[in-house]
């Protein structure tokens, strides 16, 4: 394609509408921060923009009964982050830890070994307040240490979600919080936003919002 | 008893066997002399004594004479600190002066209910204010006069951290309370580019601390404290030659009872010289026969061992406020001194600790603690007052503090790591270790318990299948098994972890297979959930539906907390898969312990 239209659409005031994986006729836009960490469900990864998790963002997924497949969801991402340098894209820094802050119940690690999860880079922080949640959030994420924070706050409001945005640009991180459904309607800095609702079969993921993407609906992902 | 006239004619002379049968003085300077001498056999140089009772105890053959001439030198550095009471006054804090120069300052101390001024700095003596005067004459003279207690505790205290100073200088450091410091130097000279270069180091080194000081050089320690004290700043090496360098100092620098010195003066004699020129007997008999052997080991005729001071292990240092405190930035900010003091007291020691525990005073009932603690030894005082910080946010205080002390932990040797060049990559995934300052952040906010990794433990029953676990030993663990290639061992219980890349197809293959592998929540709950039941079937957000089991899990007989259920996969209506079971032998009630996730 012409260099100068190249060139102009790498610019990131460009605004466009659509930017998948798919888009294969311009190799130099699936590259550097836009391309995702897979998600391990090649269903999805097709829907999101990147073709997976996005990186150094905040991603926030919304549900409304604790397992309806919120973790799976994750699990073969958070299972490549810790594992090996050599399996996501020869970056070394992709390997580190994951952090838990305030997770709803015990995260039961059999089933995180069953996943490939790699135990001892992992890190459950339970704070015993509502504030301390964002901070250790933050402070996870800048830390640098962190490949993945998982949160469950108590409320994220839009100022919040800009600094745990920018916190996870800064530790070159990526969060995962988990919010209730009712969330839905209250604004949010996150790049990715995501539904999971319960469907027949599986789980189904309605995305919200993507930089880069639109909106749709993957049913059954795991498919 | 025989006259002077058939004694030696000196004290130095009675080295040269005194004829004369012994007396009851001589004989007790012969026992002080073995008692000091220890182990020390060959110690005299000229006496060749030919009766038990002469004035010097150790039968020293003449021939063994030429070796201790031999023997390597000692030179000793005296640090007299004269202005030491008022000095041990000054506040200080690192890298503050004296406060105002122009100041008149004067310690004073009370003697039979006399407040009478000790010592005087230079502005106010120049008003006349000299030591001995009477507190209210000296202000009566200044008014102006700032007029401090004596407090002999900060002196010893100010006497000992110089002393843990000084031993950055050499290995070998006395104490000579109350005023005298003792260095030992013959081994350091030529480490410091030569003797005098070494003792203008250490004047300068002390002159910055803010202590007037006076100095001298001497091969035995006693010469060396009496030449400090007449401030003639005169530097001896050779032991030759101490006669004539101590002769002429009067006799206020021996710190001799004032009634022995008015006695001697009365007698005509001022200086030293005119004491050793005494008969040996007589002045043993007159002004006791310590003050002899004194003289003696000042001019190393006699050995003169000396304690060496050993600073102290482990850290502790008080900050006394003026007065009473409460206002929390204060505080702080002294709670920050003292960890600037404890990082230099561990950089001295190339050492750090893994906890320090601050105590804050009240005039009032008991002190307030806090601890703070590290994952690998610390010492940056940076890095400790960020914790410190933390910490002290939430530390209620009942009442003001009046003083403050910093106890570090058990010192540890610091293992220090290079830092990455900028061009290098850093890369997080190879340092494990790094991690331990968010650690270390996230437990002094949130509180140690609430911050830890699991592991995963051999065990069939459930909730004693994993543990929590400390994340930097877990990361220790990981070398290990890196470097090892070993396996931590692993029953049935725990699958085996997949590859990591090809999760998703392995998924895939379970679920069309309905492999059992599967069958274990990633949501575990702490206690095991009762379910309510209707019609014989549990119900959790709606009424379940089993869609997998049962697995029976039967185990732990041989202690108290046997298991034996039936543990099922259940579906509710929202499409959530929950982890139930029942007790086998009593299949009545339903009890949810994980959800799938």
């Amino acid at each position: 394609m012409n260099d100068a239209l190249d060139n102009l659409l790498r610019d990131r005031r460009v605004w466009r509408a659509v930017k998948t994986a798919d888009d294969s006729t311009s190799p130099g836009l699936a590259s550097g921060l836009d391309t995702g960490l897979a998600t391990g469900y090649p269903k999805l990864d097709r829907q999101l923009p990147g073709g997976g998790w996005p990186r150094q963002a905040l991603t926030e997924i919304l549900l409304e009964h604790y397992g309806t497949g919120e973790l799976k969801l994750l699990m073969p991402a958070l299972a490549r982050l810790g594992h090996a340098a050599d399996a996501v894209d020869d970056n070394p820094a992709e390997a580190g830890w994951i952090a838990w802050i305030a997770p709803p119940f015990q995260p039961y690690p059999p089933a995180l070994l069953q996943w490939g999860i790699d135990l001892s880079r992992m890190l459950i922080v339970h704070p015993r307040q509502g504030s301390e949640t964002l901070w250790a959030a933050e402070q996870a994420l800048s830390s640098g240490n962190c490949a993945a924070v998982l949160l469950w706050p108590e409320s994220l409001d839009h100022t919040t979600s800009r600094r745990l945005q920018l916190a996870a640009v800064k530790g070159r991180s990526r969060a995962f919080a988990f919010r209730p459904l009712k969330a839905l309607l209250q604004p949010s800095a996150a790049t990715l936003r995501l539904r999971l609702s319960a469907g027949d079969p599986g789980t189904d993921i309605g995305i919200l919002k993507s930089r880069g993407g639109r909106p749709v609906v993957v049913r059954d992902y795991a498919e | 008893m025989p006259g002077p006239d058939k004694l030696p004619a000196s004290v130095q002379g009675a080295a040269a066997a005194p004829t004369t049968p012994a007396t009851e003085p001589v004989r007790a300077v012969n026992a002080g002399a073995s008692a000091a001498a220890g182990a020390v056999t060959s110690v005299l140089p000229r006496a060749v004594p030919q009766q038990q009772a002469l004035a010097f105890p150790v039968p020293a053959p003449v021939q063994e004479l030429p070796r201790r001439a031999r023997r390597p030198g000692r030179l000793w550095l005296s640090v007299y600190l004269p202005a030491l009471p008022l000095d041990a006054l000054q506040p200080r804090k690192p890298g503050a002066r004296k406060p105002e120069p122009g100041a008149a300052c004067a310690v004073f101390d009370e003697q039979q209910g006399m407040r009478r001024i000790v010592l005087a700095n230079r502005i106010a003596r120049r008003e006349g204010v000299i030591p001995g005067l009477s507190v209210n004459a000296a202000l009566a003279l200044l008014p102006k006069l700032c007029l401090l207690s004596r407090n002999p505790a900060s002196e010893e205290r100010a006497l000992l951290s110089l002393a843990a100073w000084a031993e950055r200088f050499t290995s070998v450091v006395s104490l000579e309370p109350p005023d005298v410091l003792l260095l030992e130097i013959a081994g350091s000279v030529s480490l410091f580019g030569g003797r005098d270069s070494l003792r203008q180091t250490i004047e300068a080194g002390l002159r910055e601390q803010a202590f007037t000081v006076s100095t001298a050089l001497a091969p035995v320690p006693l010469a060396a404290i009496w030449l400090a004290r007449s401030g003639s700043g005169i530097c001896v090496t050779d032991t030759e030659r101490l006669n004539g360098a101590l002769s002429p100092l009067r006799l206020d620098c021996l710190q001799w009872p004032a009634s022995v010195c008015e006695s001697l003066q009365g007698m005509g004699i001022h200086c030293i010289g005119d004491c050793l020129r005494l008969p040996r007997e007589g002045f043993a008999r007159r002004f006791g026969a310590a003050r002899l052997l004194q003289l003696d080991r000042a001019l190393g005729r006699l050995p003169d061992p000396r304690v060496s001071y050993r600073s102290a292990e482990r850290f502790c240092r008080d900050y006394e406020l003026p007065e009473e405190q409460g206002d929390r930035e204060l505080l702080l900010q002294a709670s920050r001194l003292l960890l600037q003091e404890l990082e230099q007291f561990l950089l001295t020691r190339q050492t750090a600790v893994q906890q320090l525990r601050f105590s804050f005073f009240h005039l009032k009932g008991a002190a307030t603690h806090l601890t703070l603690g590290c994952l690998h030894p610390q010492r940056a005082a940076g890095h400790w007052f960020e914790l410190l910080e933390m910490k002290f946010e939430r530390l209620a205080l009942p009442a003001p503090v009046i003083a403050i002390r910093l106890r570090g932990g058990r010192v540890q040797a610091l293992q220090m790591a290079s830092a990455n060049l900028p061009f290098q990559s850093s890369g997080r995934g190879q340092q494990g270790s790094s991690i331990a300052p968010l650690l270390e952040r996230l437990a002094a906010r949130i509180g140690d318990g609430f911050v830890h990794g699991v592991t995963a433990v051999a065990e069939h029953r459930p909730q004693y299948a994993w543990s929590t676990v400390q994340p930097i030993s877990q990361t220790m663990q990981q070398t290990m098994r890196q470097r090892g290639g070993e396996r931590i061992p692993q029953c049935a219980a725990v699958p085996t972890p997949w590859d990591a890349a090809d999760a998703a197809p392995q998924l895939a293959g379970m679920r069309r297979t309905g492999s059992l592998l599967l069958r274990r929540p990633l949501w575990m709950l702490a206690e095991p959930l009762a379910l309510a039941c209707e019609r014989n079937m549990p119900h959790y957000q709606g009424p379940l539906r089993l869609k997998e089991g049962p697995e029976r899990i039967e185990s732990g007989w041989w202690d108290d907390n046997g298991i034996a259920r039936d543990y099922f996969v259940a579906v509710n209506a929202h499409g959530v898969h929950l982890w139930i079971y029942r007790n086998v032998h009593d299949d009545a009630d339903w009890y949810l312990h994980g959800i799938f996730g």
